[in-house]
């Protein structure tokens, strides 16, 4: 059994599929990725695993708990985090401060506590206060400590973003895009961070990225979307080679018509035992 | 409505401890015991009349902190912070009354009460937003203020009188009436200031800022929304009922009157004209306010001696909603973020001083 099993999810808006029977499975400590095109659903995916979607039929299971109905802060509370596609940050607050927020649910005490000050929440505080420093060292985002968040350049709140994710100290991180309109250089640094993170915290990996070469690079394992089915998956190797994927990603049929239900229906339902059994 | 002030140079802190400290530096601290010493000693110039208004001000300056919590800090808008005032009155008074309570136990019972309330109240939060919820605020006030003008028990809405107050042998009599609360309130706001900087400093403060500025972002934190928008109806409403019961002891008594939906529209415009999450706004407000009241009676004074307006019109009456209405519309065009933004400006431009921003 993976860490993270999603079983035949569909999600309906107003009569249409964003998702449709979608089943992937994520092992522990991998680092798995979603490619597919714009609009393929895979922002929608990662709404229902973290709980602002809920799935309009099947199952999410997250270790012990069923994810599908759950509300986002629960999910939270079970251990996973979530960088946002489009950056979800408390714009007028500082580095430091959204940080300080990701660790609300490792933070306890009561209000009355809180409200002495002294004693308790003061030690609790300055302990959190502690390890959001050391998330600041590994993201490296030493200078920007203090600024408002709005303040900053897209690349660096959109590594704000992942380290805010990370401070909340989960089991398994949901990346969504978290190198889009970022140059070279900042992408290469996100790489070293997403590797560290695996390897240096031991957490799972699930990244949504369209820069290909990266996602072959770095990923245990692949699946790929394609208006709202999921049509491969695998190693970077097989997905590559598949024949279904290259359709998908370059428009140019090498066998039977991407449109036909049938043929797509059943490759996705092929492909969803394929992983049963590979996970 | 930036919830931190941007650090300044002068800050030597090598250890987290210092650097979650209530004040900024050292400079801070000075200014605030400074600004305490001024307060204490400031009865002893100022003329008897004005230390009513001081008393006022500082009573509406617990219950604008209170609105603050709740509208300003979490961004739920509240109409009915004159019913929570009401409530902790009535609890406060009643209770006093019936078992001899001292202030103390009165205004612990009274705040309270009113967070009890205020945290069924704040239920539809839940749900609603915006407009919405305003309007079911609104519909609470006016179920207080109908229920309480129904009941025996708390005499129809006339007036309930509060029991004498005596502390450390001091009484409040006829002549020291001013003094006397000046001395009593002042602690009181003071003590209240602090312990809402100390829950600003910690993660139930911060959890209300995020739900403000990002709820979606929140939840993902692992704020409960729910947990959080109560927890602030709660806190804000706890105030307003400290503010409520000192204003039935400062007022001898508890009328309907002084907690209707006039009192709530005043405290939600004291709060935006001292600035929505500001805590030195939440004086500022009322001050600014209960100044401006003044100032337009003596206005009026000086035109009914002009004779322009025949016998038995009076101007007070017509000046005083004029100009408040007036202030607030000005305010929200002009200076949205309230008179605290001009106190953040003086104090930056104190800061720098000889330099320019
Ligand atoms: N809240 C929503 N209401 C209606 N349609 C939605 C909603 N969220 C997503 N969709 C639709 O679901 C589809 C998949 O979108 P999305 O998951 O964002 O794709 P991706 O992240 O792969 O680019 C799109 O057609 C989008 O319009
Ligand atoms: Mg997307």
């Amino acid at each position: 059994m993976s860490q993270l099993n999603i079983e035949n999810v569909t999600l309906t808006f107003g009569g249409v599929n964003a998702l449709s029977g979608v089943s992937l499975h994520v092992p522990e400590h991998e680092i798995v990725s979603i490619i597919g095109p714009n609009g393929a659903g895979k922002t929608s995916l990662l709404n229902c695993i973290s709980g602002f979607y809920h799935p309009t039929k099947g199952s999410i299971r997250f270790g012990e708990h069923e994810l599908g109905r759950a509300a986002p802060n629960v999910v939270t509370g079970f251990g996973i985090a979530r960088a946002f596609q489009n950056l979800e940050l408390f714009r007028g607050l500082t580095v430091v401060e959204n940080l300080l927020l990701a660790r609300h649910t490792h933070i306890k005490y009561s209000l009355l506590s809180g409200a002495i000050f002294y004693g308790k929440a003061s030690r609790i505080e300055a302990e959190n206060r502690a390890y959001v420093e050391r998330i600041i060292d590994f993201m490296e985002l030493q200078a920007y400590r203090r600024a408002p968040v709005g303040t900053l350049s897209y690349g660096v709140q959109k590594r704000v973003e992942v380290a805010r994710a990370l401070t909340l100290q989960p089991q398994l991180l949901l990346l969504d895009e978290p190198m889009a309109g970022m140059n070279v250089e900042e992408k290469e640094d996100m790489v070293r961070f997403i590797l560290d993170i695996r390897e240096e915290q031991g957490v799972t990996v699930v990244l949504i990225e369209h820069d290909l070469g990266v996602v072959m690079d770095i990923s245990d394992r692949v699946y790929v979307l394609d208006f709202g089915v999921r049509i491969a998956g695998g190693t970077p190797a097989e997905v590559s080679a598949d024949p279904r994927v290259i359709e998908a990603y370059t428009g140019v049929g090498s066998g039977h018509d991407a449109s036909d239900p049938a043929s797509s229906d059943q490759a996705s339902s092929d492909q969803a035992s394929a992983g049963q059994v590979t996970a | 409505m930036p919830a931190t002030r941007m650090s300044q140079t002068g800050n030597y802190k090598t250890t987290y401890r210092q650097d979650q400290g209530i004040f900024a530096n050292r400079k801070e601290l000075i200014w605030i015991v400074l600004l305490l010493v001024a307060l204490l000693l400031a009865p002893l110039i100022t003329p008897r009349t004005m230390l009513r208004d001081f008393d006022l001000i500082m009573i509406f300056g617990i219950a604008a902190l209170g609105l603050n919590i709740t509208t300003g800090y979490t961004g739920l808008i509240n109409m009915g912070q004159g019913a929570f005032m009401g409530v902790g009155a009535y609890a406060g008074v009643v209770a006093a009354n019936a078992f001899n309570l001292n202030l103390f136990f009165a205004l612990l019972f009274g705040g309270l009460s009113a967070a009890l309330i205020g945290g069924i109240v704040g239920l539809p939060s839940l749900r609603l937003k915006h407009l919405y919820l305003a309007v079911a605020t609104l519909a609470f006030q006016e179920i207080f203020t109908w229920g309480v003008g129904h009941s025996r028990l708390l005499a129809q809405g006339g007036a309930i009188p509060a029991p004498a107050v005596s502390i450390f042998g001091f009484r409040d009599s006829f002549l020291t009436h001013n003094l006397f609360w000046y001395y009593l309130i002042l602690p009181i706001l003071a003590f209240l200031v602090l312990v809402w900087r100390n829950v600003l400093r910690g993660k139930h403060g911060r959890s209300l800022i995020a739900i403000r500025d990002n709820d979606r972002a929140a939840a993902a934190m692992g704020i409960n929304p729910a947990t959080a928008k109560l927890t602030s109806f709660m806190l804000g409403s706890f105030y307003a009922g400290v503010a409520g019961v000192l204003l039935a002891y400062f007022s001898k008594s508890v009328v309907i009157e002084d907690y209707g939906l006039d009192v709530g529209i005043k405290v939600l415009a004291m709060t935006i004209v001292g600035g929505l999450g500001s805590i030195p706004g939440s004086v500022f407000g009322p001050a600014f306010i209960i100044g401006l009241d003044r100032v337009m009676e003596q206005v009026a004074n000086w035109l009914g001696g002009l004779n322009l307006f025949p016998s038995g019109v009076d101007v007070a009456t017509a000046l005083r909603p004029l100009s408040f209405g007036l202030a607030i519309m000005l305010f929200l065009m002009f200076q949205p973020h309230g008179l605290a933004s001009w106190w953040d400006k003086l104090r930056q431009y104190v800061t720098r001083w000889p330099y320019k921003s």
